[in-house]
């Protein structure tokens, strides 16, 4: 029975293909904006997630001032060698590193000279691959990286491999490049993290830096917290304790003790916000395809009222009326829904191939199955629920009166 | 009630409300219709024939009096019951024809058979028959618009055969047909009465068609009025 109303009811769509494509249409616009953007916002979860899984959840990060709030370089607090020696001594620190960073000035031949970070890393391998980690795990993919000794050498990020990024050419192992007008020999090149402003990174030797910028104070402290500690009560016990050290009382301290997962957590829940926020503008437009079914169905009712006075005389009951109507309307928001899916993972992918080229390749939409099936669900329901109304006005008439209706 | 009565009017009033008037349509109408009959119900417009073919279709239940289908008072039963009776025991025949549009004559001969939950493999088999009983069975897949007036009658006239229903209720079958289409339909009628024993309950201002029935009757001013012609 179900079945035969469904193919009724498709037949009266196809019937009025117009009015049906346009109805479809005003809902495949939300569901388009909805699946697209959710779908970013979902990505850039998954990314975090990703990252985390990456650089574990054992870290503590410690910097100057209020958070990550600052750019690095324009703090004048910054760390001391014997600072981080102090935190290596803190009870549940397995290892510290510290780095030092700050914009430079990068000539390579004649092109115009740029200004990224450059940074001051040690070249113990524990303290290496803890700087890696915090960087998403990144490894050198094409020459070396910095060694003991290393001191005009440099490991740069990926962005210096793509021509016209930095400069209009690529630079490779063993290109020379001035760095506040030092001469420096390229060693190694790390991957791609995915965004532009670690990816144009350029790191140095601590020796290095010292000789190049003359100071060897550190933007930030890396701490690897031994596996059986918390992190958040390490980091508690080291802010205390620095605390202490620098002679500061609680909530004057003028450093930042983070673990990973608090970084993460605010990133996130920005991310999150702002996402939301899209995604309840989209809705808005749902709203109004809601309303476009309804007034669809309303006159569809409407012309077809003699149509439903025959179908109740020859013996069609009211439940039967409102299932046809119901299917009907539950059939636009359900093709609505899944075109909008497919246009959506169509500007999904767009959005990502333009990302991606602005080097923001972080930035990439992830399609959970819930994601498809939530979509298609919540279309089927907006069409449903929106036709309900003039269902039930359709399938309450009374056959004399629809009989009669011209 | 005797079993040969198949429809039975007691005492049908039917009073609609235009604003604060109300306008009586059935004043008292007292009418038996037997199994296997041929009745013709005449009156002119406003003489409150349609309101009667309501109430004998079971489209519509009286304001006072009661109406009675085989043994069973149906003036009280909700819509939802009347839509089931009317599946099963009524076949409808209306001067529009109306079959919908989006279907194509099988499909509309089919239809009253979904709503009567009828499997279909049958519903095709029973609607073909018909539609070849109705001389259609070379136009099974044409839309009503690709139909003549008369044709469409016929697959009107196959639809409401198709539950094998006690009474076919005819609204002025002919009165939108040409007179050779209009003859053809109440052949089938008559050959209806005649050979497969329906009760037939004709509406018409037509004295001609109305000729065919076995029985007459005229309705004035929502009754039933004996022996003399009041138009």
């Amino acid at each position: 029975m179900i079945l035969d109303l469904l193919k009724y009811s498709i037949s009266n769509l196809w019937n009025r293909k117009l009015r049906t494509s346009l109805t479809v249409l005003s809902i495949l616009i939300g569901i388009t904006a909805v699946f697209a953007l959710v779908s970013f916002g979902e990505g850039i979860n998954k990314y975090v997630a990703d990252l985390s899984q990456e650089m574990g959840s054992d870290k503590v990060m410690m910097m100057p001032g209020g958070g990550l709030t600052n750019a690095p370089g324009t703090s004048n607090l910054l760390f001391t060698e014997e600072d981080l020696e102090f935190v290596r001594k803190t009870n549940g620190v397995s290892e510290a590193t510290g780095m030092m960073i700050t914009s430079g000035k990068i000539k390579f031949k004649d092109f115009k000279e740029k200004y990224p970070y450059v940074a001051g890393l040690s070249t113990e391998n524990n303290e290496k691959k803890l700087i890696e980690e915090m960087f998403a795990g990144i490894k050198i993919i094409d020459g070396r990286s910095l060694k003991k000794g290393d001191a005009l050498k440099a490991d740069l990020g990926y962005a210096y491999t793509i021509p016209n990024k930095m400069f209009k050419k690529a630079i490779s192992v063993g290109d020379k490049i001035e760095i506040n007008d030092v001469n420096v020999e390229v060693v190694g090149i790390y991957e791609e993290v995915g965004n532009p402003g670690d990816d144009s990174n350029i790191y140095l030797s601590k020796e290095g830096y010292e000789t190049i910028f003359n100071t060897n104070e550190l933007e930030y402290i890396y701490i690897r917290v031994a596996p059986d500690k918390d992190p958040s009560e390490v980091a508690e016990r080291v802010k205390e304790k620095f605390r202490k050290r620098r002679g500061q009382k609680e909530g004057e301290e003028d450093f930042t003790v983070q673990t990973f997962e608090d970084t993460i957590k605010s990133f996130t829940s920005i991310i999150n916000i702002l996402n939301g926020v899209l995604v309840l503008i989209a809705l808005i437009s749902l709203v109004v395809a809601a309303v476009n079914i309804m007034n669809t169905m309303y006159t569809s009712v409407l012309e077809r009222t003699r149509e439903i006075g025959v179908m109740k005389a020859i013996g069609s009951r009211n439940k039967q009326i409102l299932y046809v109507f119901v299917i009907e309307s539950g059939i636009l928001g359900l093709v609505g829904g899944a075109l909008g899916i497919l246009l959506g993972y169509g500007i999904a992918k767009g959005g990502q191939a333009i990302a991606r080229s602005a080097g923001l390749s972080f930035l990439k939409p992830y399609f959970p199955l819930w994601l498809i099936i939530g979509c298609l669900l919540f279309a089927l329901l907006v069409g449903a629920g929106s036709g309900l109304l003039p269902s039930i006005q359709a399938s309450k008439q009374k056959p004399v009166d629809a009989l009669r209706y011209e | 009630m005797n079993k040969d009565i198949v429809i039975k009017l007691e005492n049908v009033w039917k009073i609609y409300k235009m604003g604060e008037v109300e306008v009586p349509a059935l004043r008292g109408l007292n009418l038996e219709v037997k199994r296997g009959e041929f009745l013709a119900l005449m009156g002119s417009s406003g003489s409150g024939k349609s309101t009667a073919m309501n109430m004998i279709g079971c489209l519509d239940i009286p304001t006072k009096g009661r109406v009675f289908l085989e043994e069973h008072d149906i003036s009280k039963l909700p819509e939802s019951d009347l839509a089931q009776i009317r599946g099963q025991k009524i076949g409808f025949i209306f001067q529009q024809f109306n079959l919908i549009a989006t279907l194509s004559a099988l499909e509309n001969v089919a239809l009253p058979m979904i709503f009567q939950n009828i499997a279909k493999e049958e519903r095709v088999k029973r609607a073909k028959e018909l539609l070849d009983m109705v001389d259609l069975g070379e136009r099974l897949d044409h839309k009503p618009n690709e139909l003549s007036g008369g044709q469409q009658q016929r697959v009107a006239i196959a639809r409401s055969l198709v539950n094998n229903p006690e009474v076919i209720l005819a609204d002025e079958p002919t009165g939108n047909l040409d007179s050779t289409s209009g003859h053809k339909v109440i052949d089938f009628l008559k050959s209806l009465h005649k050979d497969e024993k329906k009760t037939i309950v004709m509406v018409t201002h037509d004295s001609d068609v109305a000729k065919c029935a076995q029985r007459i009757e005229h309705l004035y001013d929502g009754q039933i009025v004996k022996g003399k012609k009041h138009f």
